[in-house]
Parts: structure tokens; sequence; C-alpha cells
């Protein structure tokens, strides 16, 4: 699984606190009017917020869309920038950029190894005739690890854009600062702190000996094997939680947020089908069941199968809710029922151009 | 008698022990850090009233009938007081579902496709967590399955091995719990929506210690949460309040 794209706020004024404490409580200002637009807006450091760019991109058309929006509304010079992972999507945020999925090692091979806030490694590299991220990717990964320490080889991840992370990237203090500047008990928080997996302190001895066997687990089946869940907004069982690989940027991020309109109301399915199944669904007659453009259905549904499996009675069934999509949207009418079956198994199907889908089971 | 609730878990005694015996004897130490909190509905299943380290629990059931439901809550009350969690082979989480059924994402991985070394991932992950939830992909090799019981007990971490019928566990468990559907409710022909599902859970296994428990459970309740139904006593009158409550 690649890196969660993210839209970063960069706000190049209130990047450092003056005397008298103002930039905090417009940058305060900034995450509210953001929060207002577009869910899960995470403050980074001063000046410097991100939010998950995929929900709010569907939701407002595309990330253009949402760019343009959060420029409009945050109040303050601000630059946007989207890419894969905290890391690039701060450099493209500096240089408003909207960097294409999958392309966040090409978009950061120009840039300096300064970048990486690592002055000494910068100064041996640049020795070594490596002044670029391009370069420093190109360099092994092992060879990186050995010579260099773990701390260099969280950098070389980050330079080939297969982490968003980086040790000092996030001030740990800034929901603390904020809450001071919103005239909050600093102490109290109203969640609690974003736990941050990982090598990046504030571990405790269990989190250490969890983190070990994830990396056992990572080195057996690669980085993207080991995910954590985070539920967002979205209608679609699928759209409202992501799984992101254990240890990158957002993944330590908690439950919350508010669920956008129109979502089924729970309980949620437990199997949220990345490759949905075709499906028949047909009538007592045998004809196939559709929905029609005012969202009815053409007949009471009879029976059902799966993959061209046998067929089930269905006994009970929900629906059909339209999907409703946006009008700048390729034009789609889809619908989806909740379809119990004799057998007392419980789907969700969704239909869409005479087509039927089993998109989750409630298991 | 100690071997039995808080001495070694790997101690073959405590399979020895008469069967009216082990049902007979209580705690003499502590045993809150050798037990793992579960949703207070689940509690009456377990003789201990929560997830033993060190101990297998198999959850059965035929897909579509409440298994995976109630696997996932056996993590909910672990994650939520701060243990690490995996879930090992479900190749479609459903992270909003576990989210309602009180799972804390923040405590949980998913290792959604681990092909063929499912049982070396559940193997790496055992001694990092405190209970590991794993879904062979067909029937379990005998020494696969026995190579991680042994390590569960051996690293004090609770594993759970979700399948379709407990035989395709060739090892057993301390614990297996099969579910059966009953119903969906909320959802009629044609109207409401799905609320919650009534499922029977039946609890075998020799450390069961012969209390044959059934129970009647909501896998989810409306909230998307495991509740109670009302429960009805098991042949031999074993209820819910025969067990010690959650740590």
């Amino acid at each position: 699984m690649e890196l969660e794209r993210l839209v970063v706020i960069w706000c190049p004024g209130l990047r450092e606190e003056g005397a008298r404490g103002e930039e905090a409580r417009r940058f305060v200002h900034v995450v509210a009017r953001a929060g207002e637009l577009c869910p899960w807006v995470h403050p980074i450091r001063l000046g410097v917020c991100a939010l998950p760019a995929r929900g709010p991109s569907r939701f407002f058309g595309g990330e253009e869309m949402v760019v343009s929006r959060l420029v409009e509304v945050v109040e303050e010079e601000a630059q946007v920038g989207v890419a894969d992972g905290l890391f690039a999507a701060t450099l493209a945020a500096r240089s408003g950029l909207i960097v294409p999925a999958g392309e966040a090692a090409e978009f950061l091979g120009p840039w300096s190894v300064a970048t990486l806030a690592r002055p000494d490694l910068a100064v041996t590299l640049q020795r070594l005739g490596v002044t670029t991220l391009g370069q420093f990717a190109a360099l092994p990964s092992a060879d990186v690890s050995d010579r260099f320490g773990a701390d260099a080889a969280a950098c070389h991840k980050v330079a080939r854009a297969e982490s968003g992370e980086l040790a000092g990237l996030r001030d740990r203090s800034i929901e603390r600062r904020l809450r001071v500047a919103r005239g909050e008990d600093p102490d109290v928080g109203s969640e609690p702190p974003p736990y941050q997996p990982g090598f990046f302190g504030g571990a405790s001895a269990a989190d250490t000996r969890a983190a070990l066997s994830f990396a056992r687990v990572q080195e057996r089946l690669g980085v993207d094997a080991v995910l954590v869940g985070r539920v967002q907004g979205g209608r679609d069982p699928s759209e409202q939680a992501v799984l992101v690989p254990w240890g990158s940027p957002e993944s330590g991020a908690g439950p919350g947020g508010a669920p956008w309109p129109g979502r089924l109301p729970p309980p949620a399915p437990t199997d949220v089908l990345r490759a949905p199944r075709r499906a028949e669904v047909v009538d007592r007659t045998g004809r196939a069941v559709e929905v029609t453009g005012r969202g009815l259905l053409t007949a009471a549904l009879d029976r059902l199968s799966v993959d061209g499996g046998p067929w089930q009675r269905v006994v009970a069934w929900a629906g059909p809710w339209p999907v409703t999509e946006r009008w700048w949207s390729v034009r789609r009418r889809r619908a989806r029922l909740q379809v119990v079956t004799e057998d007392g198994v419980a789907r969700l199907l969704c239909t869409e151009r005479a087509q039927w889908w089993v998109e989750a089971l409630y298991d | 008698m100690f071997a039995f609730r808080a001495g070694d878990a790997a101690s073959p005694r405590s399979r020895e022990l008469p069967v009216g015996l082990a049902d007979r004897i209580r705690p003499t130490t502590p045993v809150a850090g050798r037990l793992l909190p579960v949703p207070p509905a689940l509690a009456p299943l377990f003789p201990d009233g929560a997830l033993r380290r060190g101990s297998t629990t198999t959850v059965a059931g035929l897909p579509g009938h409440g298994a995976t439901t109630l696997a996932l809550a056996l993590l909910a009350a672990a994650s939520q007081t701060g243990s690490w969690c995996a879930a090992v082979g479900l190749p479609d989480p459903g992270v909003v579902a576990a989210a309602e059924l009180g799972i804390d994402l923040r405590r949980v991985v998913f290792v959604p496709h681990p092909g063929q070394g499912w049982a070396e991932v559940a193997g790496d992950l055992l001694p990092g967590v405190d209970v590991v939830l794993v879904r062979p992909p067909g029937r379990a090799r005998q020494t696969a399955a026995r190579h991680l019981v042994a390590r569960a007990r051996e690293r004090q971490a609770a594993l759970v091995v979700l399948v379709e019928h407990v035989s395709a566990w060739p090892e057993g468990g301390d614990l297996a719990l099969s579910v059966g559907a009953l119903a969906w409710e909320g959802v009629g022909r044609g109207h409401g929506h799905l609320q919650g599902r009534r499922a029977e859970v039946r609890v075998s296994g020799r450390r069961s210690a012969g209390r044959a428990v059934e129970c009647s459970l909501w896998l989810p309740a409306p909230s998307g949460v495991v509740a109670a139904a009302e429960v009805e006593d098991g042949p031999d009158g074993a209820g819910p309040d025969d067990g010690p409550k959650a740590a």
C-alpha cells in the first residue's frame, strides 16, 4: 500500500512565534477554518497543518478543488500542497504544488539533502558527492543503514518516498501550544494524545516489543503488509475507513471526526471487499431485478447468486438507498441494498447499470 | 491447585484435573495479570471471565454467521486497556465495524494478506502483542497449529483462531466458541435496515472444564457492539454468573 495522500497547509507568516504569541492564535484559526471544510485537520507544527486528501477530494471533486477551497477559507497567507506522505506533502506545500500520486520520489529527487534537517548527515553526504535527495535515495538501503545508523535509514526511506515521517517533522508539543493559544487548560486534552507508533520516542517497553514484532513481519512480507485502520468521513463502508501502513505519518491518528452524511447506520459490515464480487438478483419469475431511475426496485427480490454460485432465497432486504454522486463526478447512478438470504447471511449489495455487486459481508 | 489458575500455564497438570474439581477451585492468587479483559457481554463465555494469557481460543462459524464479529470483539476491551492486538489473515477487514465493536484502532494492526506464511506471521507477532487473532486460509497444518499454540503459551499471549469449523484447527483449543446465527433484526421485505443479529454461542474445549455454556448474544447489537441477549442456561445449569467476572 502506498503512502497516504495528504494535503498540507503551509502558512509562512505563522511559522515563528512572536513575542505576543499572536501567531499561535492565528494558526488556531487556520486549523479551525480548515476543519470546518474538511475532517481530520491535524496541526503538524506552528504554521503547518495536514489532512488526508482522499475523502475531501472525492467530496469536492478533485484535489484542485480542495486546494482552492482551503486557500479561500483559511484567511491567512497560505500555500497548499498535496503529495504522498507528510514529508513530500510539506515540500509540495512550500512550492504550492499538487504532486501526482505515486510520483513523490521523482518530486523529491532534485531537493537538497538539507531538507531532511539533519545538518551532520547533509555535510557527510555532500562530502561523498551526494547533494540531492534523489542521489541519496539511489544509495543501497543496507549501506545507508550500516554506515549511518537508524536515523539516516529513516531519512533514506523518506528520500525514497517509502515513508513520509521523519523525527522532528512534527512538533510534539503543538497540540498543547494550541490549547494554550485557545485559552484552554493545556494539560486537559479534549482527546487522548495521538499515539505515535514507531521508534520516535514516547514508547513503553510493551510498545517497543510490539514495534519489534511488527518490524519482523514487515521484513517477512514488506512494509505495506502491516496496516492500521483509521475511520474517516465517507458514504461507503470502504470510504469510511482506510488502512495505512503501520508507522506511516497518519497511522497515529485516533478514531474520530464527524461522519459525513449519507452513511448507512450501524452496524457496519465486518468484511469490506476490496474486490467486489459479481452477483445476480432475480424476482419470482426469474427476471433480473433492477433499480429504476427513481430509485425503486422493479420487483421484489427473490433469489441471489454470487459469483455464479447456487441460488439462495432472499428472505429480507432493505433499501435501495441511492448513492448520489455530486454533479462533478462521472455520472454514476448507484444504489445499495442490504440483503439477507435464507442461510441467515447478510450482505451489502450495490447495483449500477443493471449489474449487481457484493460489496461487503456482515460476518 | 495453584497450577490451574495462577501457575504456569504450560503445566500439564491443569489438563489432568478432574472435571468436577476444575469447576470448583478458585484462584488463590491474583489472576488479573494473567487475564486480558473482554467486553462484559462475552465474559460469561470464559471460565475466567476474560481471555487468559497463554491460551488458545478458537472461534468457529460459517461465513456470514457472526464469527468474525465475535472474534474481533475479543480484541475490543484488551485494546482499550492498552494491549496491542493483531489480526492476521482477515483479507478485507471492516475497520468501521471494528471501531463500532469498541476496538481501539490505535492498538490493533492488521496483516490482511500473510499468504502461506500466516503461521509464521502470527508466530512473529505473539512475542510482541497481547492478543493475536489469526484466520488460517484453510485447514491448518498440525505442525503449524501446534507450534503456534506452544508459542502463545510460552509468550503468554492470547491466541484467537478464527475458522469455519472447529475441525479446521487440528490442535483443538483451550476454549472453543462456536457461533450459530439465528436471525437479523430490523430488516424486512424492503424496509428497515440491518440492526442487530441474534446468535447462539456454544462454549466447549478442554478449558471449559466441563461447562457446556450456551449464550444468546447480539452479534452485533444495533449500536454495533456485542451485547447479551437473554441468556439461556446450559444443560448443566451453568449460567453467566457461574464464573468470576472480568478482572
